[in-house]
């Protein structure tokens, strides 16, 4: 087998194209811009605002949101119940901040799974990129309201116990009949206030 | 297609962050360490065909329409998105952004004093064929000052951003022009620290008479983490 050594990654950069963010692009309920949202599940809003070192916000950072759907399926060959996949969702979602570093994404409130000898909570990947950031950073919002779940999520138990709460989004009211949740992401701070990134 | 396995990134590909020279990047790096967690179902997935929510075609940044060329020297880059395997991955979304001949970005936030082409966008995004191929025209982009106090330009270079079959595949890059003297001097390519993972970010020019005269030619390949098949036992 022929080994191949991956490219390294840079920056995006401040001059990511605006043009590269359509309309519906924060909608992860929709497979193409003019689709229709999938009605298989709550929908909700996740809004937050990105900050770095000193509490600045940081401007036209890009976020890329990934999850499963409601019933907590991937529509993907890597997952043994794909055929289960809601076919309206698309669970990938675009966004970038705002002048005031904010960000929001409209999706399913995803499903838990179960996986190999655990049983994953309902969560969003999230991966942020931004000038000044060489390297994508990689984050895992959580759902208040699911204790057990997330009690129970190999993930999660893997971050020191006193920084979970950072990784859990708050309820933050309804907007529009939509339950909202919300989740900053600080790039860099106080360790005890930075919010948990992971490798691969 | 599926990723099965994915090694650690091997040393001295990974950029080193914050990075020297750089300030954007001791404000934005984190200071805690990333915590390593092995790749599950979430990170071994992703959209299987995104081209239906990013609409793709645009391979022609020279000619912003008819009889509309950009100012500038032609190039085709043309490439592959392979795996670690050295697999073509079909159907991954390209996207490619650049500064115009004068180092100035079609950017509302670039407020140079570059003058802009009103015949360049510098803006394209494609979904590479069943072999992983992609190709695009464009010009060579001009280099241009980084505000610092370290008197820093990047060399001329193209941004990359590659859409691939699993979440970790994700990849931003840039691609680099041979034998630009810049290239010595770039504080964001020289922040990788093994040499010949900075080589890999070179493209390579193809000889003129192989290309044709409309264009110069460069040939620039991509590999995106993750492995397709199983690693054989040793
Ligand atoms: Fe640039």
């Amino acid at each position: 087998m022929n080994r191949a050594l991956p490219t390294s990654q840079h920056t995006i950069g401040p001059f990511f194209p605006r043009t590269y963010f359509g309309p519906t692009d924060h909608d992860l309920r929709r497979r193409t811009a003019t689709a229709t949202p999938s009605p298989r599940g709550e929908a909700i809003r996740i809004a937050g605002r990105v900050t770095r070192a000193g509490g600045e916000v940081c401007v036209n950072a890009l976020l890329e949101a990934w999850q499963a759907d409601a019933g907590g399926h991937f529509d993907h060959p890597a997952d043994p119940d794909a055929a289960a996949a809601d076919p309206d969702f698309l669970g990938w979602g675009r966004a970038a901040t705002d002048a005031e570093g904010r960000y929001h994404f409209l999706t399913l409130l995803p499903g838990g799974y179960v996986e190999g000898n655990h049983r994953r909570a309902p969560h969003v990947n999230l991966q942020i990129m931004a000038s000044g950031l060489m390297r994508p950073v990689l984050t895992t919002l959580f759902f208040p309201g699911f204790s057990a779940e997330n009690a129970a999520d190999p993930v999660l138990a893997m971050v020191p116990e006193g920084r979970r709460g950072l990784l859990l989004a708050q309820a933050e009211g309804d907007s529009e009949g939509l339950r909202c949740f919300r989740f900053d992401i600080r790039l860099r701070g106080d360790p005890a206030e930075e919010t948990p990134f992971f490798v691969e | 297609m599926r990723i099965d396995s994915v090694p650690p990134w091997p040393e001295g590909i990974e950029p080193q962050v914050p990075t020297e020279g750089y300030a954007g990047t001791f404000t934005h790096t984190p200071a805690v360490p990333p915590i390593r967690r092995p790749p599950g179902r979430t990170e071994l997935t992703a959209p299987r065909d995104l081209a239906a929510k990013l609409p793709c075609g645009d391979d022609n940044l020279a000619v912003l329409g008819h009889g509309r060329m950009a100012l500038g020297q032609y190039i085709h880059i043309a490439g592959r998105i392979l795996d670690e395997d050295a697999r073509p991955i079909a159907h991954a979304v390209v996207e490619l952004w650049q500064a115009n001949a004068a180092g100035r970005y079609f950017h509302p936030i670039d407020t140079r004093d570059a003058p802009l082409d009103p015949d360049f966008i510098g803006n394209g995004r494609i979904r590479t064929d069943a072999e992983g191929r992609f190709g695009f025209f464009t010009i060579r982009p001009g280099a241009y000052p980084v505000p610092s106090k370290n008197n820093w330009w990047r060399p001329p270079h193209v941004h990359f951003s590659v859409l691939g079959p699993a979440s970790l595949s994700r990849l931003v890059t840039q691609m680099y022009f041979p034998g630009d003297p810049m290239n010595a001097y770039d504080h964001i390519l020289n922040s990788v620290p093994d040499a010949a993972a900075r080589e890999r970010l070179i493209a390579r020019q193809l000889p003129p008479h192989e290309v044709g005269l409309g264009w110069l030619g460069f040939v620039h390949d991509i590999v995106l983490r993750g492995r397709a098949a199983t690693p054989e036992q040793p």
